[in-house]
């Protein structure tokens, strides 16, 4: 137990380079000031936003616009000129005010008459940040209510024994969810969009911590070889067994700090865009339908995803054998990349259950498939194939092990190669 | 003197290439025994099977009586293996891959500091062994090997080609070293081009090329049987 300890003491140091630590350093710092970024312009948004108004008409409905504006926290920046392209001209000259409103003379009365009168808006696009363009959208559906109370004021002049509203939408429709043996009332988007929310991290984090994992192990062996170390380790005292589980045990501590330290900086790059999604109604809705995480699921899904790791550590090693260098490291872990890429986008993008059989059977037979299915499978419940799952990942993974162990106690470890720059070349 | 290390009939091919065809050699307690030969003559293959590092398809090895084949790990306990082209961990320092190596075999926390302590003589290479083993010369990094190779007195010192890419200061330093550290009862088996230094160093020699040693003795007997002034012309009339 001492040397194994002495040997992971050393693998974890050599892992840890100054150039992993800057790296790690300047993603989170370069996460964290985009995450800012992001996030002052969703400030933006929401807070007071300045807007430039040319109020031609200065009538009862032109001020009832007016404070429906200042209720969705807009300033008015009233404009002195009587003139529309001189108004313009002048928030042409402002850098900091980008919106202009101009409300037509006669406005009110074309509108009591049932005359369209058009307003104007003007959006003046000085960069193509998030808020330039939120805020043009916030003024339309301002205007869009104006344009929707307007309507059910006539409405009620003319037709004062009926509901705006029925007149202007007949037909009612009541939106149910259906999942298993319960019901709720209401929108699947924003149910799809919650679940989304709260579970994004799982297929991200399992793709991060797989990807890092295995270069780190492919690099501990690859640096071995390139470095000429790995004969001199071959061949003092300890099982060889021994030296593939430190290397991989190392890579998997070194990845999960790596990968950990990296969704910190994610958490406040996605915090920036995203904010708190939270909303009472669609809470509850979620609870109804009992599509949430619970303790067990969490369990199973900690399982699973320890399972994926072990599995692509021990592939790495595998693949590792087969390098020369850091150069063929590099290549050697595509594949694993590109099997950990497909059932991440697959999962994200469609349903696997609705694959071509013969497609699916290959989807399901790559181990990395199961733990980013079962953050889904466990929202609805479905826990033996789970279940199935990490038992399927345990066998590829003792499977692989035997492999990897077996090549370390033979000179293949010394004599197997993959010459990939040298095969294309 | 006790035979410390039997090899008998050993035999190891590639695919189709022969690199052993059967060798024959023994090395006595406290003795330098070198296999001398030209390029692909089978000399690292040799080593690397006593090291452990690969497996003969015919013939066996025997270290003390354990063999390599069916103990290698007890072998390895007793063996120190210097390989030609060797590294050391860039980012450990000197004295860090020192230790390292020695806590795979110390019995003990005071074993280590002595095993660390002679390392540091034989190298010694001064303040430099606190400093990362990436900013060491090619001359550093071999005489910290060579340090480590020895530092824990193995039963059997395996160097192949232990001056390789060294200049003749350093070459001369590491002979020196070598040599001192037989007189404390270590056994050595090496490997290399160098006439001169297997003339320097070696109790016995044994000529090998195309996989079958040719000729075994010591320096003196080879030189007198085959009627050369040096190793360089006896080498050259049985390889031809």
């Amino acid at each position: 137990m001492k040397k194994f300890a002495n040997l992971l003491k050393k693998e974890i140091k050599e892992l840890i380079t100054r150039q992993l630590i800057a790296s790690l350093i300047l993603t989170l710092v370069l996460f964290y000031f985009i995450g800012n970024i992001a996030r002052s312009e969703m400030g933006k948004v929401q807070g007071v936003k300045d807007i430039y108004v040319l109020d031609l008409d200065e009538s009862d409905l032109s001020g009832e616009i007016l404070r429906n504006l200042a209720f969705a926290n807009f300033r008015i920046n009233q404009v002195s000129l009587r003139d529309k392209d001189l108004a313009i001209d002048l928030v042409r000259k402002d850098s900091k005010i980008s919106l202009l409103l101009i409300i037509p003379k006669g406005f009110a009365s074309s509108v009591s008459s049932f005359q369209p009168k058009e307003i104007e808006t003007y959006s003046f696009i000085r960069s193509f940040s998030m808020s330039s363009s939120i805020n043009s959208e916030i003024l339309n559906q301002i205007i869009v209510s104006i344009n929707n109370y307007l309507s059910d004021n006539i409405l009620k002049t003319k037709l004062p024994d009926l509901s705006p509203k029925i007149i202007k939408n007949p037909i009612k429709n009541r939106n149910f969810i259906v999942v298993k043996d319960r019901i709720a009332e209401g929108s699947i988007t924003d149910v799809n969009n919650f679940v989304y929310s709260q579970s994004i991290f799982v297929p991200i984090i399992l793709m991060m911590i797989i990807v890092f994992s295995s270069q780190m192990v492919l690099s501990a062996i690859a640096m071995e070889k390139q470095d000429k170390t790995l004969e001199t380790l071959l061949t003092v005292p300890i099982s060889r067994n021994h030296i593939v589980i430190a290397k991989m045990l190392a890579s998997g501590i070194v990845g999960l700090v790596s990968a950990g330290i990296y969704m910190v900086g994610f958490r406040f790059y996605m915090g920036g865009f995203m904010g708190n999604i939270s909303n009472a109604q669609v809470n509850e809705v979620v609870q109804k339908l009992n599509l949430r995480f619970t303790a067990d699921s969490y369990i199973l899904l900690g399982i699973s995803l320890f399972l994926a790791i072990l599995c692509a550590l021990a592939l790495a090693t595998i693949l590792g054998v087969l390098t020369e260098d850091l150069k063929s490291a590099q290549s050697a872990s595509f594949p694993l990349v590109f099997l950990v890429l497909i059932p991440y986008f697959l999962t994200i993008l469609s349903d696997i259950n609705s694959l071509e059989f013969p497609l699916k059977v290959m989807v399901l037979a790559i181990p990395f498939t199961h733990p980013f299915l079962a953050s889904q499978n466990l929202m609805f419940g479905n826990y033996v194939v789970v279940l199935y799952g990490i038992l399927y990942m345990l066998v590829v993974f003792v499977i692989l092990v035997f492999i990897a162990g077996r090549i370390f106690s033979t000179d293949r470890v010394l004599t197997m190669k993959l010459r990939f720059g040298k095969r294309f070349r | 003197m006790e035979t410390i290390l039997k090899v008998r009939n050993l035999k190891k091919t590639y695919g189709r290439i022969y690199a052993l065809k059967g060798i024959d050699f023994d090395v006595k307690e406290g003795e330098i025994f070198a296999l001398i030969g030209p390029n692909g003559a089978g000399k690292t293959t040799t080593l690397r099977i006593i090291a452990t590092l690969l497996s003969p398809d015919e013939g066996s090895v025997e270290l003390v009586g354990y063999d390599v084949k069916k103990e290698p790990e007890k072998i390895r306990e007793m063996i120190s293996y210097l390989p030609e082209e060797a590294g050391a961990y860039k980012n450990l320092t000197g004295i860090e891959y020192l230790r390292f190596m020695a806590n795979f075999y110390a019995r003990n926390e005071r074993e280590v500091e002595e095993f660390v302590k002679r390392g540091e003589e034989i190298a010694d290479l001064g303040e430099r062994l606190k400093d990362k083993v990436g900013t060491y010369s090619k001359g550093m990094v071999r005489k910290l090997l060579l340090a480590r190779t020895l530092m824990i007195k193995p039963t059997l010192a395996i160097l192949d080609e232990p001056t390789s890419g060294l200049d003749v200061i350093n070459s001369l330093e590491v002979r020196e070293i070598i040599k001192n550290f037989v007189r404390e009862g270590v056994s050595v088996l090496l490997s290399s081009h160098n006439m001169l230094e297997i003339e320097f160093l070696s109790d016995r020699v044994a000529i090998i090329d195309n996989g079958v040693i040719l000729e075994t003795g010591t320096p003196q007997e080879l030189k007198d049987k085959y009627s050369s002034r040096n190793l360089e012309e006896v080498f050259r009339r049985i390889v031809g």
